[in-house]
C-alpha cells in the first residue's frame, strides 16, 4: 500500500530543544494514532507534514509530495489544529463556506458541501449562529468539519478530544471513525491517551522525547502492554508467592498487585492464585495505561521502532 | 453527485453536477479543485466583507458603513453647498467664490479617512492571528505572502471605493447644479483623473501604513491606537521642529508628519496649498522629492508587511 505520509531521518530542533530526533515512520490508509506525552514531539510531527515549519535535516513525503514545498498537495489535506482556531462573529455555515473556497473548491460547491459537513459533525441546527457562542464541544466539532469540508485525502487532527468531557470525547472519537469508515477518508490523530488511541485507531506510532519508540498495529501493541490490577483485602504476601510458584512475574505496589503481560491465560493463572492463597478478592481488571506508564515499561529506542520503520 | 447517491458512496461516473439535492449528509467530492488561485481569491473576497462588516452580526457593520456615510456626507454636503450658491448668486459664482470643491475634499476628510484605515484596516489581519484562524489558512493551498497580499488587495479596493464614490457624488452634484449639465463635465474633466490620483495615493498609502502596523500586535484595538498615535505624534513632532529648525533641514523634517504623504499629491496634483496637516515646511521641498517621498513611505510599510508575514511561525 503505498504510503500518505512518510517521514525519513526526520530531525527537528527548537534552538537546543529536539522535537523529533531521527525518526523513521508510515503513515497508511485508515486510522492511526500519534500517542506520546505533551512534548513528544507530536505537534512538531504534524506541523512539519503540512510545511508549517521545517525539518533541520531528513525529509518527509505527503501523498507521494515533498512536503517542504508542496503548496498545491494541501487541497488534499485537512488539518484540526489543537488551539483556538475559529472566529467568533461568523455562523459556522459561512465560515465553513470560505475555509472549502480557500481549499480550492469553488463557491457554488462550496455552500452545499459546507452543510453536509456541518450535518456530518451533527451541527446542522446550529450552523447559522455565530460561532462565538458555541460550546467546547461543539467549536470542535467545527474544527473537525473545516478540516472536512473541502474531501481531502488525509486528515490531521492535533489532540481532537483536548479539553472535551467524557461524553464529547466519545462523540468525537465516534466522528474520527465514523470518517474512515463512511467516507474512506484515512486520519492521523495525536493524543497522549491510550484509551483514544486504542478504541479509535487501527494503527499506532508512539513517539517518546522526539523517537519512534514503537509503531505497529494497535490489536498487537495492546496485547503486548496490557496490564491486570489485582487488590485484594488481605493474604497479599501469600497471593504473591502463589503467583510466583506459578510463574508469573508480579509486582507488588502497597495497594495493589500489578501483572504486566497479561494474557488470556494469564486471567486462569490469577484467578488458581487467588483461591490458593485463600486471598479475599477486592478488585481485578484490566488497567487502562496512562501514557507515562507505559513509558516506564517501554524502554526509550527500542530497537525495535527501527526495524520496523525501515 | 447524482441524486441517487446517499452518504458514503462515491460516484465515479457520474458528471452531472447540475442536479441540485439537499439533505445528503457528508459524501466525496469529485468536482473540480482549482487550488491556489481559488484560494487567492477566497481571502480577497472574505477581506472584502471583513471591511464592511458583511456575513457578520450588526455591531460589525456599524463603524465601516457610518465612516462611508460621512465621506459620502460631506461630499454631498460640498455639491449642495455650491449648487446652492450658483441658484442663489448666479451661475458661476461659487467658482469665483472658491467655494468646496474637488481640491478641498481630501484636505476636508483626510483625518476621517486615515481614521477609517486605522479602525478597519487591522480587523483583516489581527484577528486572524488572534484567534489562530491563521493555522487554517497556512495548512491549505496558499501561502503566507499569498494571504498577506491578498488581504492588501481587499483592504486597497475598499479603500479606492471609499476615497472615490465621495468625490464621483460630488461631481454629480456640481454637474447637476450647474444650469448645462454636459457642459459643466466638458469644461471640468480634468478633475476626474485629479481625483482619482490624489485618491488613490489616499488609499494605498492609509492601506501600506495600516496594515503594517497590524502585523505588529494580534489586537485589532491595539493597532487601531498604535495608528492614530503614530499619526498624532508625527505631525506634533514635524509641527514642533518646523517651527524650531529652519532652512532646508527643516524643510525634510516636514517630511516626518506621517499623515501627510498623501496629501502632497494632493497639493501637486490640483495645484494648492492647504491641504497638508503639519509638515508645512517641506512645501519648499522640489516637487520631484515630495513625490519621492510619498512613494518610500508607502513602500516600506509594504515591505514590513511582507516580511512579517513571510517569517510568520505559528
Amino acid at each position: 500500500m503505498e504510503a500518505l505520509l512518510r517521514a525519513e531521518k526526520l530531525t527537528k530542533h527548537y534552538g537546543p530543544v529536539l522535537a523529533l530526533d531521527n525518526a523513521h515512520f508510515e503513515v497508511v490508509e485508515g486510522v492511526t494514532g500519534l500517542l506520546g506525552s505533551n512534548g513528544a514531539g507530536k505537534s512538531t510531527a504534524i506541523k512539519l507534514f503540512l510545511g508549517l515549519i521545517s525539518p533541520t535535516s531528513g525529509s518527509m513525503h505527503v501523498l507521494g509530495v515533498d512536503a517542504s514545498r508542496a503548496i498545491e498537495v494541501r487541497s488534499r489535506l485537512g488539518y484540526m489544529p489543537e488551539h483556538d482556531c475559529l472566529p467568533g462573529n461568523v455562523s459556522a455555515a459561512e465560515f465553513l463556506t470560505h475555509m472549502a473556497q480557500v481549499s480550492g473548491i469553488p463557491p457554488s460547491q462550496a455552500r452545499s458541501r459546507a452543510a453536509d459537513t456541518l450535518r456530518h459533525v451533527g451541527l446542522f441546527e446550529e450552523r447559522y449562529r455565530p460561532i462565538g457562542g458555541y460550546s467546547t464541544g461543539m467549536k470542535q466539532r467545527v474544527k473537525l468539519a473545516q478540516a472536512l469540508v473541502h474531501d481531502p485525502a488525509l486528515i490531521l487532527l492535533d489532540e481532537p478530544t483536548a479539553g472535551l468531557d467524557p461524553g464529547g470525547r466519545e462523540e468525537m472519537l465516534d466522528l474520527v471513525r465514523k470518517t474512515h469508515t463512511d467516507f474512506g477518508i484515512s486520519l492521523m490523530l495525536s493524543s497522549h491517551l491510550m484509551g483514544d488511541v486504542e478504541r479509535t485507531c487501527d494503527r499506532i506510532i508512539v513517539l517518546e522525547d522526539g523517537h519512534v519508540v514503537q509503531q505497529g498495529d494497535v490489536t498487537g501493541f495492546t496485547e503486548e502492554i496490557e496490564t491486570v490490577f489485582v487488590e485484594v483485602e488481605e493474604r497479599r504476601e501469600e497471593f504473591m508467592a502463589a503467583l510466583k510458584a506459578r510463574g508469573i512475574n508480579a509486582e507488588d505496589q502497597g495497594t495493589a498487585v500489578i501483572i504486566p503481560e497479561a494474557t488470556e491465560e494469564t486471567y486462569d493463572e490469577i484467578t488458581a492464585a487467588l483461591v490458593e492463597a485463600q486471598a479475599p478478592l477486592r478488585r481485578l481488571g484490566p488497567r487502562r495505561h496512562a501514557l507515562s506508564e507505559i513509558f516506564d515499561d517501554v524502554p526509550a529506542q527500542q530497537p525495535v521502532a527501527q526495524e520496523t520503520a525501515e | 453527485m447524482t441524486s441517487a447517491v446517499g452518504p458514503g458512496t462515491g460516484t465515479s461516473n457520474g458528471g452531472n453536477r447540475e442536479g441540485q439535492v439537499f439533505d445528503l449528509g457528508y459524501r466525496r467530492y469529485d468536482g473540480p479543485r482549482e487550488g491556489r488561485n481559488r484560494a487567492r481569491l477566497a481571502v480577497y473576497t472574505d477581506g472584502l466583507r471583513i471591511s464592511l462588516g458583511l456575513g457578520r452580526g450588526g455591531r460589525a457593520k456599524i463603524l465601516p458603513w457610518l465612516f462611508v456615510g460621512i465621506a459620502v456626507g460631506i461630499g454631498l454636503i460640498f455639491a449642495l453647498i455650491a449648487g446652492t450658491v450658483d441658484r442663489v448668486a448666479g451661475e458661476g459664482i461659487a467658482e469665483a467664490a472658491d467655494l468646496p470643491s474637488h481640491s478641498d475634499y481630501y484636505t476636508a476628510t483626510g483625518i476621517l479617512l486615515f481614521l477609517f484605515a486605522a479602525v478597519v484596516g487591522p480587523e483583516l489581519l489581527c484577528p486572524d492571528r488572534h484567534n489562530g484562524i491563521i493555522n487554517l489558512y497556512l495548512v491549505r493551498p496558499i501561502s503566507s505572502i499569498d494571504y498577506v497580499i491578498a488581504r492588501f488587495l481587499a483592504f486597497l479596493t475598499v479603500m479606492l471605493v471609499v476615497v472615490w464614490l465621495p468625490q464621483i457624488v460630488l461631481l454629480i452634484g456640481l454637474a447637476f447644479s450647474a444650469s448645462q449639465p454636459g457642459d459643466y463635465l466638458v469644461d471640468h474633466w480634468e478633475d476626474i483623473p485629479k481625483f482619482l490620483a490624489a485618491g488613490a495615493a489616499i488609499a494605498v498609502y492609509t492601506t501600506s501604513v495600516g496594515l503594517a502596523v497590524a502585523a505588529f500586535t494580534t489586537r485589532r484595538g491595539y493597532a487601531s491606537v498604535g495608528l492614530v498615535g503614530l499619526f498624532l505624534i508625527s505631525q506634533f513632532a514635524a509641527g514642533v521642529l518646523g517651527e524650531t529648525v529652519t532652512g532646508t533641514a527643516g524643510e525634510w523634517l516636514g517630511l516626518i508628519s506621517l499623515s501627510d504623504p498623501p496629501l502632497h499629491i494632493n497639493e501637486l496634483v490640483f495645484n494648492v496649498e492647504d491641504s497638508l496637516n503639519a509638515g508645512y515646511a517641506a512645501r519648499d521641498l522640489p516637487t520631484a522629492i515630495r513625490i519621492l517621498a510619498f512613494f518610500v513611505l508607502t513602500a516600506v510599510p509594504i515591505g514590513i508587511l511582507l516580511a512579517r508575514y513571510r517569517r510568520l511561525s505559528v
